[in-house]
């Protein structure tokens, strides 16, 4: 590939002493993370919407010579003119603010060539850093099939960069690619940019204070000034280093001055860059076909309308859970019969002792009661790995957003209320994409009500119990679980609307959301995110559930009652007894005797713990005649009174209780540090337990004043 | 194995257990989160986001 000989900086470029660092920059969801994997063979999460990169993550790739090249993956943006803290962290990064990131030496831009305007605006901001840029015109393929072309040479002519044409997906361009990222010495841009007349004198004004008193290089400090004068509402992130008084004093006279004068600075700026960058595009975009609509067009005519775009949507969660209960049953029942063959065979091999009952009773039923689920979890993943992979993902939050908006949440939350349906943990991290700091704590405090994937569990042990056997026909038990999803759903959106009205008013923004094409999908991506979560959650059952199974077995087992006492009350006089005791009158109400009140104590590590807590103080010792042990012992469990304890009506209440609890440290803990301190947290543990309970006594007392 | 040697082995079994869930809740203290656990991407900057 012939790359332009412009004139290159020997100071600008890395020193061949150490490793050079490429910064990876480019709007939302125009394959950033996608390429930042092909360079660096990592398997960061990928998906066809924006705002899946909310931090900088770090990679390392080799040339062609077999050189380390650190890349820093950063997280999309439209403009460095940010507005919100994701595109924060982009922009300080690139001005080198960020006291603990070096600013790096060369910038890896990357644009989605079917969208090459909008794209380029952020280019143009880049290009005024004055630091090497290589720019990588990506989803040529998808640009071609909407009947247009990028002309790269003319392109590179008129920016005075090297570009290469790639497609991320199928590795096309990506040897151009290192072969450009792999030399000495890079050419700077010959990019030139008039500054509007009216403009220039407090640019010129700044960036002498720039360089001044906070020590910025020339063309940093004038790519920084233009920045403090569009960047109206600066989003910072703690460890960007503050701007000196000065230099605010400067900016805040000449917007004063202004605004006096009436000019809309902001505005001019904006304009006469994307004047400018229209003239490059009308230069470098050529038609090669018809334009019409394109085929995605065509699907959204129907996925997005708003009476059909229900029934899509409503079509795919009823295919995804019916997916979950035929698919897996098989894996499962597989499952299931080894964990008792393995219960089996430690006890034929060791004589009766509190070892034998440790890892039977306690170790292998609790971790055993956990993994019977994989199959599921990993059914649920590989599907919603595909509606990201393809596209529809975002169709979906375009649907909804009709729905959010009227109780006043910001169309941005729904990527976030997404993630959440397989843990809340990403999607309260995710909420970084939302520019406003209210509506982003609303979404916070309403994510973890998204049914996450520890609650499957909860839910299908519930189910067994509920609906046992094959009475009832499995679309109901489709509609029962598509029900906690909605009612979690709906949850949130209540407590949206509740929240937006009194704690947190505000008027609700704007959604600007980009719809990708729809591709393909990519079934390497999806079945390495689906493994992925199906490791971490064996992963989970062999730590954390493994450890909280032991300990749960030593407080069910001691202390020691006299011998010729039952199996009943050595647990009712056990250490886990005395605390399921304490908490019974508080949740006797809702039809919860103690020993689901243990299961409500250690769940609170981590809901899933619930299932294998049932099955250490049920003692549901697998048996190789019965592929359901734990189900059928709960199903013979009793009041003292005699009365069956899971009945369908508590399995339900059971199932409204953990749609709405915070049973979950972890998630607390996320909370606090993004919030800030303990208040938010704590008062999301209390709003959403205090709701379990009062919806739970609802149900529970309803219920059985209705005679079920 | 005797029943007396069977609960002596249980209960250092629970106290290892006991012990690495006290040290994984109290190094969560230094460094809030998920701790890797739940697939998120891991952050790299330690301090948390607030406007200027």
């Amino acid at each position: 590939m012939a790359l332009p000989s412009h004139i290159s900086s020997s100071a600008a470029n890395p020193s061949s002493a150490r490793t050079p660092v490429y910064a990876l920059v480019g709007n939302p969801n125009c394959g950033k993370s996608t390429l930042f994997n092909a360079l660096t063979g990592l398997k960061q999460k990928v998906g066809n919407y924006p705002g899946v990169t909310v931090e900088k993550k770090v990679g390392t790739a080799y040339s062609q010579h077999g050189q380390p090249i650190t890349v820093i993956d950063l997280p999309g943006a439209y403009s460095l003119a940010a507005r919100s803290p994701d595109e924060a962290v982009t922009r300080d990064v690139l001005l080198g603010r960020r006291a603990d990131t070096a600013q790096p030496d060369r910038i890896l831009c990357i644009i989605d060539a079917t969208n090459l305007e909008r794209n380029l605006y952020l280019v143009h901001q880049i290009l005024d850093l004055g630091r090497p840029v290589l720019l990588v015109v990506n989803m040529m393929d998808l640009a071609a099939a909407a009947g247009t072309t990028v002309d790269v040479a003319r392109l590179e002519q008129e920016l005075g960069i090297p570009v290469i044409a790639c497609e991320a997906v199928n590795g096309r361009g990506l040897i151009e690619l290192k072969l450009a990222m792999s030399r000495a010495d890079l050419p700077l841009a010959r990019h030139a940019w008039a500054i509007p007349a009216a403009i220039a004198p407090a640019v010129t004004e700044l960036q002498a204070s720039l360089i001044a008193h906070d020590r910025k290089a020339p063309l940093v400090a004038r790519a920084e000034a233009l920045l403090l004068l569009t960047d109206q509402d600066s989003v910072r992130v703690a460890g960007s280093t503050p701007l000196h008084a000065r230099t605010g004093e400067i900016l805040r006279t000449w917007q004063q001055r202004w605004e006096g004068e009436g000019t809309d600075w902001a505005g001019t700026l904006v304009n006469s860059r994307y004047d400018a960058i229209g003239r490059i595009a009308a230069e470098v975009l050529l038609q090669t076909g018809e334009t019409g609509p394109t085929a995605s067009d065509q699907i959204d005519a129907v996925v997005t309308h708003p009476v059909w775009g229900w029934l899509v949507l409503g079509a795919v969660m009823t295919l995804l859970f019916l997916s979950i209960f035929t698919l897996a049953e098989y894996p499962m029942n597989v499952i299931d019969a080894q964990i008792a063959h393995l219960a089996d065979g430690v006890k034929s091999a060791m004589p009766p002792g509190d070892l034998r009952d440790l890892l039977t009773s306690g170790a292998i039923a609790g971790v055993g009661g956990v993994i019977i689920f994989l199959p599921q979890i990993l059914i649920l993943f590989f599907f919603i790995g595909l509606l990201e992979s393809t596209g529809y993902m975002a169709r979906a939050a375009f649907i909804m957003d009709r729905l959010m908006a009227r109780v006043g949440l910001n169309g941005k939350s729904f990527i976030p209320l997404l993630s959440s349906y397989a843990c809340a943990i990403p999607g309260i991290m995710a909420t970084r994409t939302i520019e406003d700091q209210k509506d982003r704590l609303v979404t916070i405090l309403v994510a973890p009500l998204m049914s996450c994937s520890a609650r499957l569990p909860v839910y299908l042990l519930m189910m067994a119990a509920l609906v046992p056997g094959d009475r009832v026909p499995l679309l109901t038990k489709v509609g029962i679980m598509i029900l906690m999803y909605a009612l979690g759903t709906v949850g949130a959106f209540g407590f949206a609307w509740l929240f937006k009205r009194t704690l947190l008013k505000g008027a609700p923004p704007l959604m600007i959301m980009e719809l990708p094409p729809y591709r393909l999908p990519r079934v390497k991506d999806v079945a390495l995110h689906m493994l992925e979560r199906g490791w971490l959650f064996l992963r989970r059952a062999g730590t954390i559930i493994l450890g909280i199974s032991i300990v749960l077995w030593f407080l069910s087992a001691y202390p020691k009652a006299p011998d010729g006492t039952t199996d009943q009350q050595q647990l009712a006089q056990s250490f886990a007894g005395r605390a399921g005791h304490l908490l019974e009158p508080a949740i006797r109400p809702l039809g919860f005797d103690w020993q689901i009140g243990i299961g409500l104590i250690t769940s609170f590590a981590a809901r899933e713990v619930f299932v294998s807590t049932m099955a250490v103080v049920f003692n549901a010792e697998a048996k190789d005649d019965d592929t359901t042990p734990l189900r059928q012992a709960m199903l013979a469990a009793q009041w003292p009174d005699g009365r069956a304890l899971f009945t369908p009506l508590v399995c339900f209440t059971l199932m409204i209780f953990y749609v709405f609890a915070m049973q979950c440290i972890s998630t607390i803990a996320v909370v606090r540090r993004e919030t800030n301190g303990w208040k938010w947290p704590l008062f999301q543990t209390a709003y959403m337990t205090g709701t379990a309970w009062i919806l739970s006594f609802i149900v529970y007392q309803g219920g059985t004043a209705l005679g079920f | 194995m005797s029943p007396a040697a069977q609960t002596l082995a249980a209960l250092a079994l629970v106290a290892v257990a006991a012990t690495w869930l006290v040290r994984r809740a109290l190094a969560k203290k230094k460094h809030p989160g998920c701790g890797g656990d739940c697939g998120c991407p891991a952050p790299k900057f330690p301090s948390a986001l607030r406007r200027r």
